[in-house]
């Protein structure tokens, strides 16, 4: 590979955008701890894990599929593969992993240059392709909004969510069902938010804005811990499109999470409805959205599950010794971007679920005063001798002369000292049981082996060579085509109130339908 | 010795803490050794022979080398504490000791008791603005063994849950039951924040707190503003007082 000046303008670009909203999430977004797991020890230790591995594994995901139809995929779909795993996680794990190594003198800003100039430019890709509804590379870029998905889904979720209002039985059961499954979420993900996911907003009409949100991960499936405690969750992923009234969400970030204005509050939410899917569904399938009663009792028997598998992956947790903890909470963030391979078809447990030897050597340094100051340091006042500028420098948002992430400093081409790589795949290790081979997908419980030969072989309809290219700005012109028709026919198999409906609808014309005279 | 790449940094100078100073400099002070033993340059060496010259023993001896010092980790997740007690300053406040136990944040604001007999006793972010303030009885919660008490016996009405943890996990299994939340960490925007708020739970986030005892009723002020991610980034205060109620 011959490192071009272009190529490092870009790569450092795209660094720099991570260094920029990296701090701006972490200063507004939250304080991650926890009394049950050791947050910060875990972190750390997952970030070296993405330094060593992602280039490795990136590639070998687009031998099998480019990151661009990754990206196209993941708009029919609410997998991992949204936010915050793609939007931000993804690069800035990686990063942040090289940016530890150069602040402890283990690699230079010039080290593993080949391997940076990859793992963003795959990212770039990806975004891009998942985000080409909006034209734009982040959320962050689009001002904090999220308008990925086409007309015709978002016609599906308009026309056949259920409308409530607060203190009605489904209102109820779908504010229970999204509480219990989001705390479910947090102690799957061991005290990460990255089992949620929030997209939008879509505007339903002057006074209702729609959010979808996703709850991935639930069930049996690629972490061991949940292996036995999640048998009866009967859905790995599950997405609610949400309406809400009298309020505007005015930020959706890359860590997927949400705010509005006025603050939102359960009584705004007046409509709902509930899908699952994966890389092996077409699309979103409705999920006890037959009837109004149907979707209350199908949110009433979820939020009771999630509640019970709560119970008991706690008590299994709170056994846990600390490596163990810091073990699932590194694998946790380390593979948050594992279904990329789901998709690709080419998942491997050893990949994904064991963490590195080379990572490994560092956890005699995770104590939690350590990982604790050096995480702040790092993400904060960025302190770090490497993370300081010449004094003139003000840095977004703090006005401080620091940089989270070094750059790739430019003099390598001048003078070629620079090293490509961190090398291949090493082995890779867990003080967690063995993964059991029970994979619970919308195609039922498969072996590992059976769904990756499945996800190989599939290919959704809407996602196929006949349609992936027909965008919305074609739709635009060519609504009335037999080909429009026949898309949007594809999306409407399974809607209650738009099968067969075809292209030629508006949006007050959905909403027409929701409410005939 | 090796020299380090970093080691003719312009600009950089020390970290921030001493924590992260002694280790960091323990680890550079490694590398230009290891680097040194191995007779090669940087490029043949830092994703070659490096993997095998510096291993978690060397690692495990700078951790020992801080504690001959007579150093001890200040501890977070309470098992790093009750693995390696030698290691940790001591857990107060998870045990027996309980009933003695009280946060003690300087900030914390404080004033007399006002006629009505309210003392005010702290002030935190408040996460959603209700119609109504709330009263209920303070019971910390800190560590597994309570939260594994409180699930088999269950969480007594009215509790208003005392907490130093702004995760959503130590107290998964029994949240739900909280009548109110004061959380000493975190932001609104913290994962309890988050499941509170979806719960429709009043709680107060980066709760400065002072003299507050288990057992003791304490009046949340959840009809304060509730603060925004804009308050954060501008540094601005928007909090929701918390009295003590004396009888």
């Amino acid at each position: 590979m011959n490192i071009t000046y272009t190529q490092l303008l870009e790569t450092n670009n795209l660094i720099q955008q991570n260094t920029d909203e990296t701090y701006w999430l972490c200063l507004t977004r939250t304080v991650q701890e926890s009394k049950l797991f050791p947050v910060s020890p875990y972190m750390i230790l997952s970030y070296f894990m993405c330094f060593y591995r992602y280039p490795s594994l990136l590639r070998k995901i687009e031998q099998h599929m480019t990151a661009e139809e990754i990206g196209d995929r993941a708009r029919n779909m609410g997998t991992k593969i949204q936010n915050p795993a793609m939007g931000w996680c993804l690069p800035s794990f990686y990063l942040l992993g090289r940016e530890y190594l150069i602040a402890m003198g283990m690699i230079r800003p010039q080290d593993a240059v080949e391997d940076v100039i990859y793992v963003m430019d795959f990212w770039k890709r990806f975004e891009l392709a998942w985000h080409r509804n909006d034209g734009h590379l982040t959320n962050r870029d689009f001002g904090h909004r999220a308008q990925v998905l086409p007309e015709r889904k978002l016609q599906i979720f308009h026309a056949d969510m259920y409308d409530c209002v607060e203190g009605d039985a489904l209102h109820t059961a779908a504010q229970t069902f999204m509480a219990a499954t989001s705390q479910y979420g947090f102690l799957v993900s061991c005290e990460s938010r990255i089992a949620l996911h929030n997209q939008g907003p879509y505007k339903l009409d002057d006074e209702r804005e729609m959010i979808v949100r996703d709850f991935m991960d639930l069930a049996e499936g690629d972490y061991p811990w949940l292996d036995g405690v999640a048998s009866d969750m009967p859905y790995n992923n599950l997405t609610v499109p949400m309406a809400v009234k009298g309020c505007h969400f005015n930020i959706i970030d890359d860590w997927g999470s949400f705010e509005s204005q006025p603050e939102f509050k359960s009584h705004h939410m007046v409509g709902v409805g509930l899908y699952t899917s994966d890389t092996l569904s077409e699309g979103h399938v409705p999920v006890g959205m037959g009837s109004r009663e149907e979707l209350t009792r199908t949110f009433e028997m979820l939020a009771q599950k999630a509640k019970e598998a709560t119970a008991k992956l706690w008590q299994r947790i709170a056994g846990w010794s600390r490596d163990q903890m810091i073990d699932a909470g590194a694998i946790t963030y380390f593979s948050i971007i594992k279904d990329l391979a789901h998709v690709a078809g080419c998942y491997a447990m050893e990949d994904w679920v064991l963490v590195d030897e080379r990572a490994e050597r560092f956890r005699p340094l995770l104590n939690d005063e350590y990982s604790n100051m050096s995480l702040w340091e790092i993400l904060g006042p960025l302190t770090n001798p490497c993370q300081r500028t010449n004094e003139y420098q003000m840095c977004q948002h703090a006005n401080t002369p620091a940089r989270m992430y070094s750059l790739i400093p430019y003099s390598i081409l001048k003078d070629g000292d620079y090293t490509r790589t961190v090398g291949g795949l090493a082995p890779g290790m867990s003080y967690l049981p063995p993964k059991e081979d029970r994979y619970r997908t919308t195609q039922g419980v498969l072996s590992l082996a059976d769904y990756n030969a499945r996800a190989r072989e599939f290919t959704p309809a809407v996602c196929g060579e006949d349609y992936r290219h027909l965008c919305e700005s074609w739709l635009k012109y060519h609504h009335q085509t037999p080909e429009a028709d026949a898309l949007y026919r594809l999306e409407q198999r399974q809607s209650r109130l738009l099968k067969d409906r075809g292209a030629g609808l508006r949006r007050a014309d959905v909403e027409a339908l929701r409410h005939p005279r | 010795m090796g020299r380090l790449y970093g080691d003719s940094d312009k600009y950089g100078d020390q970290c921030g803490t001493p924590v992260v100073e002694a280790f960091h400099g323990a680890i550079k002070e490694l590398v230009r050794r290891r680097l040194a033993e191995s007779g090669q340059d940087w490029n043949d060496f830092v994703f070659g022979r490096a993997f095998q010259l510096i291993t978690a023993d060397d690692f495990r001896a700078i951790d020992r080398k801080l504690l001959d010092y007579g150093h001890r980790y200040a501890w977070s997740a309470l098992v790093s504490q009750q693995e390696r007690p030698e290691a940790y300053v001591a857990a107060q406040g998870v045990g027996e000791d309980l009933a003695n136990f009280s946060f003690e944040h300087p900030e914390a604001p404080t004033a007399p008791p006002d006629s009505s007999g309210l003392e005010l006793r702290g002030c935190g972010d408040n996460v959603v603005k209700y119609d109504t303030d709330l009263v209920g009885t303070a019971r910390y919660i800190r560590s597994s063994a309570m939260v594994l008490s409180y699930l088999q016996q269950g969480v007594p009405p009215g509790t208003i849950a005392v907490i130093d943890d702004s995760g959503g996990t130590l107290t998964a299994p029994i949240l739900e039951q909280f009548t109110g939340v004061l959380c000493a960490g975190g932001t609104v925007r913290s994962h309890l924040g988050i499941l509170t708020r979806e719960y429709g739970i009043p709680c107060f986030m980066n709760s400065k707190l002072s003299g507050i005892r288990e057992g003791d009723t304490v009046r949340m002020e959840c009809t304060a503003v509730a603060k925004t991610a804009d308050a954060y980034q501008k540094g601005v205060e928007m909090t929701g007082r918390v009295w003590r109620v004396n009888k």
